[in-house]
């Protein structure tokens, strides 16, 4: 099972790899799941109404933003979110607003996970941290502003 | 190539705080390469799922922006024996699994 499993997931990288190189997809259709357009988004509307539909988000004291008040290297910001406060947390987004492209990544939750997550993430500069929670349908977010002392993309 | 990810966690009172290490350099395709001018090229682990007895917990997409050698901590409702797999996936198709037993 596990051999045919292998032998079919070979076959099917090898034809799309195949199809790339014909230029017949691009590599965005290839990641069709990871939603590039979000990813690429200049700014931190755009990215929101690409990944939930909606740019309108109410601030929350439910959200619990940990982020440091100055990074000495922007290029690991410890960032967590705490909404375990929250009922019915379905998704997280983190975003830093000055970033080139701000959405830094999201996460979407099943029945077996509460609504927390702790990262690090780059900064190329000061800024402010967005998480953004949706619960119930909902959108909610929570800012802080990190003062970066070294930037963390390159320079 | 298989990406290494270490994991710590232990179950309590049906809550298991699960703590990873992925060992990735994470280039976001972004930082230029001074001496040819041209950016480096991107490869960063962009999806990340975790499952808890084979049901999916966590999906999760990443950017170029979280850190290179990601840390990244999330609780889930779990049950001491429970086994918590993580599995992801970066931007040229290199995967990488890991289970634990919280």
């Amino acid at each position: 099972m596990k051999r045919r499993s292998f032998l079919k997931g070979t076959l099917a990288t090898g034809a799309a790899a195949v199809a790339v190189n014909a230029g017949l997809l691009t590599p965005s259709t290839v990641l069709a799941d990871w939603n590039a357009k979000a990813f690429a988004a200049k700014t931190t509307d755009d990215a929101l109404n690409s990944v939930y539909g909606s740019a309108a988000a109410a601030a929350s004291g439910d959200i619990k933003l940990k982020a440091p008040a100055i990074a000495e290297n922007g290029a690991v910001t410890p960032v967590t979110v705490d909404a375990t406060s929250m009922s019915g947390v379905e998704s997280i987004a983190i975003m830093a607003s000055k970033n080139p492209m701000p959405l830094v990544c999201t996460y979407n939750f099943g029945a077996a996970a509460q609504g927390y997550v702790s990262t690090r993430i780059k900064m190329g500069e000061t800024m402010n941290v967005i998480a953004i929670v949706k619960a119930g349908g909902k959108l909610f977010k929570a800012e802080q502003e990190v003062k970066v002392t070294i930037g963390g993309c390159g320079g | 190539m298989a990406i290494n990810i270490r994991m710590r966690g232990k179950a309590k009172g049906g809550v298991a705080e699960v703590k990873a290490l992925i060992k990735h350099e994470m280039e976001s395709g972004v930082r230029m390469n001074k001496k040819t001018g041209k950016p480096y090229p991107a490869k960063f682990i962009n999806n990340v799922k975790v499952t808890v007895n084979g049901v999916e917990a966590v999906n999760s997409d990443w950017s170029g922006a979280v850190s290179a050698n990601p840390y990244m901590a999330i609780m889930l409702n779990a049950n001491s024996g429970d086994e918590v797999k993580i599995s992801l996936t970066d931007n040229t198709g290199d995967t990488g699994e890991e289970t634990l037993k919280v």
